[in-house]
């Protein structure tokens, strides 16, 4: 994918940049607001990774100038501000995902990459299959090889998520926020319990697993 | 050239003092000048009055018995020390009789009113500059056959008087400016004194004696009101400052155990020349140590914000009963992964005025501890109902060790963590956050101790929201 990283400190950008093309991805940066606005408007990028406070044009006003001009393209908004409110402004300006420093990169990665899966915007789908795993989003019926699996509500939403992110890595604050709709960092470690759960349910009974943790990161779904 | 005012000039106090000193002097000035005006005018009225009645007087004898009588008449008035001035003077122009040799050379305004002045004849050995020079007011009138009379006043007195009062007028004016100034002045100088105290204990401040303090007279004026807010500032601000000294030094000292730990990790993952496994293992284990610093310096700030009020409040009508069963849905599974029976009592049609997101973070705050001090085989619950007086209570209860009474409100410190705790994940800001969170929505906290036994007597949590209006 091509990447491009706003971001006025160049070693921030500079370590992206690099564990970015480690990814895989092809990267351009720019240092100021100006610059990455003008080399948004070029194109061709699949994501933008815009931080919110950038020398001589504030990153909101970046990605509303893009929207503004009917720039679609996914945006992943950088902030050392993580206070709701924050989060409510940036994604209100256009951007589409949130991310607070300081973060780990896997939690960067893995959201830039569901973002850009995001491109192709999921038509209204009311199947969702990986390998042998099936989702009817009508009948809320989940199966595997032919098997009916019987899901908790809650648990059915956290299998949708890792479905229509198959083969990414999805972290745990990203479930947290996505599924339940929080944005704090619990003590504990529910998301692990709830995946525990699910996982006794969608693989425990099969031959080979689907649901694998990344050390570090989070979760993957994947074909067996 | 900088020609600077003394420093008691330039305060605010003597521009005030100055300025209401000018515009009374300005003012008496005024009210004065009115009542000379008056009296000058007064007593022109009274000399022309005087001088209309004589040369009725006059005409009446001229008319009754012709010049002749008019002649004796202004003969008899004239002798001695009178005070009109006379000269009848005949058709051809020349002087018939009079104590004044001419008419006065002032040119009479439209009334044939005149003012001038003359040299009286001295009186029994009267000093001359009593008697030159003085000041007097008269009229021409036309007598039949062609006679023209000149009749008028020694105002002399008057005058004088009318110009004592003028010099009097002058000099209160100027008085009342020379007092207005050196009561301002001295006025000035005790408030510039006092304010001036104020100004050196932020001098003081600022130079990094917080200590200090503005002193009081405690007359409850507003100088002394100014030192009492700016104290109780100062008071706010020491305990801010010794805060947050504190919590530095706690943040530092908390963290550098962990940071040790995985610097020893790494340190090891580096030199062992051991399987891969073996290193993979410690980097992840690193991450995660990262990982949870970052959780921590994240909850510091949350803290901070909350308790700096920066916070903009994203405030609602929220459901307790929907919250919590949310809450305790996610929480559920891992109280079971515990060996914990975790139970909800929740009352439904309740409302609070909240943050959602706020309120969801201090009540998993109180169940991550709960999961975490309650030993297993114990029990947790989470309650919602409404109190008597209509407030409405969310409280997290468990059968553990609890938390003894003194050191209660202690744990609501930030980095404070009790001695059997220390083994535990946590860095002992969670009930500082719960604690913040509380304050933000006016609601109450308190800890109490659970339905446990003596040994283990449990821990209550309770948040009382006020009821919403």
């Amino acid at each position: 994918m091509r990447l491009l990283i706003i971001e006025d400190d160049k070693d921030v950008a500079s370590f992206m940049a690099r564990g970015m093309r480690e990814a895989g991805h092809v990267i351009d940066a720019a240092h100021d607001g100006e610059t990455g606005l003008e080399m948004a408007r070029d194109g061709g990028y699949d994501v933008l990774i815009v931080d919110r406070m950038l020398p001589r044009r504030d990153g909101l006003s970046v990605i509303e100038t893009l929207r503004g001009e009917g720039d679609r393209t996914p945006v992943l908004i950088l902030s050392a501000l993580g206070e709701v409110d924050d989060r409510v402004e940036g994604l209100k300006a256009g951007g589409d995902d949130y991310l607070v420093k300081p973060y780990a990169f896997a939690e960067l990665l893995a959201r830039v990459e569901v973002l850009a899966r995001r491109r192709d915007p999921d038509t209204v789908k009311t199947r969702l299959s990986v390998g042998g795993l099936e989702m009817d989003l009508l009948a809320r019926t989940v199966k595997r090889d032919g098997e009916e699996i019987l899901l908790q509500p809650r648990e059915f939403r956290l299998l949708e998520f890792l479905m229509r992110h198959a083969g990414q890595v999805v972290t745990r604050t990203m479930l947290l926020e996505k599924v339940w709709d929080y944005h704090f960092d619990p003590q504990t470690n529910v998301i692990d319990v709830h995946i525990s759960r699910l996982r006794s349910k969608i693989d425990k009974p099969f031959e080979a697993d689907m649901l694998h943790t990344v050390r570090g990161a989070g979760y993957r779904l994947s074909a067996p | 050239m900088s020609w600077r005012l003394p420093a008691f000039a330039r305060t605010t106090a003597f521009r005030l003092t100055l300025l209401s000193a000018g515009l009374f002097a300005l003012s008496s000035f005024v009210i004065l000048t009115l009542v000379y005006a008056y009296s000058v005018g007064a007593a022109a009225r009274r000399a022309d009055a005087t001088i209309t009645e004589e040369i009725a007087a006059v005409e009446k004898r001229f008319d009754l018995d012709g010049p002749q009588s008019a002649y004796r008449y202004i003969l008899q008035r004239s002798v001695g020390g009178s005070e009109f001035l006379y000269l009848l003077i005949g058709p051809d122009g020349e002087r018939l009789t009079g104590n004044i040799s001419d008419l006065p050379t002032t040119p009479p305004d439209e009334e044939g009113r005149v003012r001038f002045t003359y040299d009286r004849a001295p009186v029994d050995g009267e000093e001359t500059d009593a008697v030159a020079g003085r000041e007097a007011r008269g009229r021409i009138a036309d007598l039949p056959g062609g006679y023209e009379l000149f009749v008028g006043l020694d105002i002399e007195e008057e005058s004088r008087l009318v110009a004592g009062l003028l010099n009097a007028i002058l000099i209160a004016s100027g008085l009342a400016l020379a007092f207005g100034l050196i009561s301002g002045a001295v006025v000035s100088r005790r408030f510039a004194a006092r304010l001036e105290s104020i100004n050196a204990v932020a001098r003081e401040v600022m130079a990094g004696q917080l200590a200090s303090r503005a002193p009081r007279t405690f007359s409850g004026d507003d100088l002394d009101d100014l030192a009492r807010h700016f104290n109780e500032m100062l008071d706010r601000v020491e305990h801010l400052m010794h805060r947050m000294r504190t919590a530095g030094d706690s943040i530092a000292h908390d963290l550098r155990l962990p940071l040790t730990r995985m610097r020893g990790r790494l340190e090891a993952a580096l030199v062992e020349t051991g399987d891969l496994a073996d290193r993979e293992a410690a980097l992840a284990q690193a991450v995660s140590d990262t990982d949870e610093l970052l959780k921590t310096f994240n909850a510091v700030l949350s803290l901070s914000r909350l308790q700096t009020g920066e916070r903009r409040r994203a405030f609602e009508t929220l459901d307790p009963a929907a919250l919590l069963s949310d809450m305790a849905e996610l929480y559920e599974p891992v109280c079971e992964e515990a060996g914990l029976d975790f139970s909800t009592e929740l009352q439904d049609g309740l409302s609070i005025l909240g943050d959602r997101e706020l309120v969801a973070q201090a009540v998993a705050n109180l169940i991550d501890n709960a999961v975490k001090y309650t030993p297993q085989g114990e029990a947790i619950c989470l309650r919602a109902r409404r109190c008597a007086n209509g407030d409405v209570e969310i409280s997290v209860t468990d059968t553990g060790p609890g938390i003894p009474p003194e050191d209660r409100s202690r744990v609501l410190e930030r980095f404070v963590r009790l001695e059997k705790s220390r083994n535990l994940p946590g860095v002992g800001l969670g009930l500082s956050l719960v604690h913040a969170i509380a304050e933000v929505h006016g609601a109450q906290l308190s800890l109490d101790e659970g339905p446990g036994t003596q040994d283990a007597p449990g821990l209550r949590v309770a948040l009382v929201f006020p009821k919403v209006k």
